[in-house]
């Protein structure tokens, strides 16, 4: 035996460690609630300096309140904290960096507060660790970076612990498992405490992984990120959109997808019930999503089109309409909806067949990201979606259709579509030499460049200009041409030869909308099967409450 | 503001003076008036200083790909995307010949 | 689908005056292919519009001579110029003259506007003021019908226009006021009015409760045909027995009452100017 080799040290330090603090607030929790006026002296107990502390920021939904007490703690009690958030959407979640509270950070998507990390970041405020894709940080919360506190948000609790999350669960599960299992603190903020089980809708997280809840003083906050008001989908948006239904999602007979958040895939959902209708596809393309519910997939719905939708959160104003639509939406037995962002991503990732995304810069080869000088605005979900999965075996025929050699071994591929305007609004071309996440990732001290979403994994890209089809690139080279030939009127786009792009349109590696027997004027909003947020609520039988911030009315 | 002309050859005969678009953001109007020289005359007011290039290039593009026609072609545009722009005049163009 | 004939919002100014005439009776007076641009917007570097955003169009509604005058709302936010003022005021007299002449012509303004385009201050507001003019002559010998419909709605100068027509016919979607939600908030501070704040500015000037307060006639759905139907509606009346613009007395007597020391909302109105027959 090598007994002299055995370690000596203790099993359950974290148990320990957790015991402790939960002692230390006893008087301030009555059993597992503790009192909204002493939060921050509990918090001070119950978070120790250096902590891993992963704090509910997600997508939609906020713990907003349990962000800003973290932000109220004393810092010469707790100080350097690693911050672990999927998303960082909200003043608060970077004020406890500034309060010298928290120092490292670790995250997925900033959205809104891109500009200050930037800034943050380049005054040595805080330490970036890696800016993850979703699933990527879930991940890592059960290998390198166990948290020691989580901080999530519900609407209500019971006594005991007991969470109601419902239709904006999002990245909760995973989170709470994460610290749960490895005896750390898991605290919810709550919107309502109630005292019985029975007075809860439903349990999304049972009591015995929860330590402690706390009611907010107000309800969480809510982004509706996915509502896009159809008022502001222009004729180049339904163009594009009638491009994609017909000549990527029919000829490649797409049945189960995710669609990026975006005016083009806003234009797509509402072509299907009409344009999507004459073409004779309904049955045959879009019936299984992974996706937000997005008001304007309402119309497709209702039309019969989509047979399921999985969702990663909740759409603030469609609680009512999904709860309507069990056969369509997941939902409890209470019937509202449960979002589930891990598993949401897995099924985007694994299980659907297209992702059709959009982004700020394409450069030659397909490579593109939407980090751009002075705003570091991460990754989010994207990626996930946005790449061929390697651990894929399940066949459809869509993904065998990406099948481009005769090899016994090959295999198929996901179909990964970039849908880009040439050029932004501001004259800001779309392709680009180099994209600016290059020198962002070198000034930021990245190990590697900030790329959304790799070329090689990108099977069309779609413009104004055209479709080309690269997964039938027989070379880097030949790639970069069909890139080309899309780009319209940008330095990449005027690089390549008239004579090439009538080849290319020959041979059916780029086809333009003339090609596919589309009249660019043809494309009139009146195709949309919706014009106004209005006329989303009249095809939802009044079920669609939109937020008041789109009513006009 | 900037005002930019630009001259193509042009072969097409379209009947019809037409009108399409509207000058708000992000969008333009452009008026086409047919006349008997062989020559597309382009006047274009745009709201975007230094855009002269990006046009000739969009007009450019567009002689190579269709048969331009006789006529002025008037623009008067709001911060167009070229997507947009090109949008705009393949419509005017086809309201030309089937107004 | 929606059981919904076509939007009425979705359409340009142009196209607006050509589906409300009866079907090819549209004849455009000053149109676009004339140019008649404004000469004070290129100078302060301002892209013009070949029609200056207003669109005077002659024809028939229901049988009858109508001219109708269009703003466009995306041009400029619909403001009135020295231009756009002079071809909406002109057409207003010319049909004043008309009926004088014993040509009876009906008269439907479709109002998109911000109110006067400050780049052309005084003189898109002296055009205002000949508008203004031109409705009372005009109204005294038809009824002159107002529509606004959205998605800019009616405001300053222009919003005294369309009380000074006969009727005006609302969507929900539209809003009608003296200033601008922008302007009051600047003025009055964003306690008192948050321009941002959509529930509450469509509480207060929206459609719906300028219907309900009886500071429209008629409210419709967003469609081409009840636009028609309301129209229609509004001839068969004929002159009306009392114009909004007369009853000064009424809304002065209800004004001076106001107490300004409270912050107004949707219910202060509704208790000042309700009226308990429209729900």
């Amino acid at each position: 035996m090598l007994a002299n080799l055995k370690s000596n040290r203790a099993w359950d330090s974290r148990l320990n460690e957790k015991k402790r603090r939960c002692n230390a607030v006893n008087k301030l929790a009555n059993g597992k609630v503790l009192a909204t006026d002493s939060f921050v002296e509990a918090l001070e107990k119950l978070i120790v300096a250096g902590d891993r502390v992963v704090l509910e920021g997600n997508n939609q939904k906020q713990a907003d309140f349990l962000a800003r007490k973290l932000s109220q703690v004393d810092p010469n009690i707790i100080h350097n904290l690693h911050m672990l958030m999927p998303s960082i959407g909200l003043p608060e979640h970077l004020d406890i960096f500034e309060k010298g509270i928290a120092k490292k950070l670790d995250f997925s998507f900033s959205g809104t507060q891109s500009l200050r990390i930037s800034q943050l970041l380049a005054d040595h405020i805080l330490e970036i660790g890696a800016i993850h894709t979703y699933i990527e940080l879930y991940a890592r919360l059960f290998v390198d970076l166990i948290p020691n506190v989580a901080l999530v948000a519900a609407y209500k609790a019971d006594r005991n612990g007991n969470l109601y999350t419902g239709p904006s669960t999002e990245d909760t599960p995973s989170i709470v498992e994460a610290t749960a299992f490895k005896n750390g603190i898991v605290i919810a903020q709550v919107n309502e405490l109630v005292d019985d089980e029975a007075d809860l809708p439903r349990v999304d997280i049972p009591a015995s992984w929860v330590d402690f809840v706390v009611v907010a003083d107000k309800p969480f906050f809510i982004e509706p990120l996915f509502t896009r008001d159809p008022r502001l989908i222009k004729p180049i948006h339904v163009l594009m959109g009638m491009m994609a239904i017909k000549g990527i999602y029919a000829k490649h007979q797409v049945k189960s997808l995710n669609h990026g958040i975006g005016f083009n895939t806003a234009a797509i959902e509402l072509l299907l019930p009409t344009y999507g209708e004459q073409l004779g596809l309904k049955g045959k393309i879009c019936q299984h999503w992974a996706l937000n519910p997005h008001p304007t997939l309402i119309p497709a719905i209702e039309c019969g089109w989509v047979e399921t939708v999985h969702c990663f959160g909740g759409e603030l104003g469609m609680e009512k309409y999904m709860a309507a639509r069990p056969d369509i939406f997941f939902t409890g037995h209470d019937g509202s909806m449960r979002s589930n962002r891990t598993l949401c991503q897995l099924a985007g990732q694994y299980g659907v067949d297209m992702f059709v995304g959009s982004t700020l810069q394409v450069d030659g080869l397909g490579n593109s990201s939407t980090v751009t000088h002075g705003r570091l605005s991460g990754f989010g979900g994207a990626p996930n979606m946005g790449h061929d999965p390697h651990g894929r075996r399940h066949a459809t025929s869509a993904w065998l259709d990406m099948m481009q050699s005769q090899n016994p071994v090959d295999r198929g591929h996901k179909l990964v579509v970039q849908m880009v305007e040439t050029f932004q609004a501001g004259a800001k071309p779309t392709f680009v030499e180099q994209l600016d996440a290059v020198e962002v990732g070198k000034e930021s001290d990245m190990p590697i460049a900030p790329v959304m979403i790799y070329g090689d994994d990108i099977t069309h890209v779609l413009t104004e200009e055209g479709i080309a089809y690269l997964y039938q690139a027989k070379s880097l080279e030949e790639r970069r041409a069909m890139v080309a030939a899309v780009a319209g009127i940008t330095d990449i786009g005027l690089g390549v030869d008239s004579k090439r792009v009538a080849q290319f349109r020959k041979e059916g590696k780029v086809a333009f909308p003339q090609d596919l027997g589309i009249q660019p004027t043809q494309a009139q909003r009146s195709l949309l099967a919706a014009n106004s947020i209005a006329d989303l609520v009249e095809w939802s039988d009044g079920l669609y409450d939109p937020p008041a911030r789109f009513k006009s009315w | 503001m900037e005002r930019i002309e630009l001259t193509y050859p042009a072969t097409e005969k379209l009947q019809h003076k037409a009108l399409a678009g509207v000058v708000g953001s992000g969008d333009l109007e452009a008026m086409f008036i047919p006349h008997q020289e062989k020559m597309l005359k382009i006047i274009i007011k745009t709201s975007v200083d230094g855009s002269k290039h990006r046009w000739q290039n969009l007009f450019n593009r567009f002689a190579s790909l269709h048969a331009l026609p006789m006529g002025t072609l008037e623009i008067n545009d709001f911060a167009s995307t070229p997507g947009v722009a090109k949008l705009r005049i393949e419509q005017v163009f086809e309201e030309a010949n089937y107004a | 689908m929606p059981n919904r004939d076509m939007s009425f919002i979705e359409l340009s100014a142009r196209e607006r005056a050509r589906r409300i005439l009866d079907q090819g009776s549209f004849r455009e007076l000053l149109d676009p292919f004339e140019k008649i641009t404004s000469p004070w917007l290129e100078p302060q570097g301002i892209v013009p519009e070949f029609d200056d955003g207003m669109v005077v169009a002659k024809g028939k509604f229901n049988g009858k001579p109508t001219v109708i005058i269009a703003i466009e709302g995306v041009f400029q936010g619909g403001s009135m110029g020295e231009v756009s003022g002079a071809k909406m005021a002109a057409a207003l007299e010319l049909a004043a003259e008309d009926n004088r002449s014993g040509i009876a012509t009906q008269a439907l303004l479709l109002f998109e506007t911000g109110g006067v385009r400050l780049q052309e201050a005084n003189l898109g507001l002296a055009a205002i003021a000949d508008i203004h003019s031109a409705i009372v002559d005009l109204r005294r010998y038809v009824p002159v019908i107002g529509i606004t419909a959205g998605t800019v709605g009616c405001f300053g100068g222009m919003s005294i226009a369309a009380g000074l027509c006969s009727y005006l016919v609302v969507t929900r979607e539209a809003r009608l006021g003296l200033n601008g939600p922008q302007v009051i908030e600047q003025e009055a501070g964003i306690e008192e009015y948050n321009s941002r704040d959509r529930p509450f500015i469509w509480s207060m000037t929206g459609g719906e409760v300028r219907y309900k307060n009886g500071f429209a006639d008629i409210i419709v759905k967003d469609s081409v045909n009840d636009v028609k139907t309301a129209i229609i509606q509004c001839m068969n009346k004929g002159l009306p027995d009392t114009l909004r613009s007369d009853d000064y007395d009424y809304y002065l007597q209800k004004l001076n009452a106001i107490d300004t020391s409270k912050q107004a909302d949707a219910t202060l109105v509704k208790n000042i100017f309700g009226r308990g027959d429209r729900k």
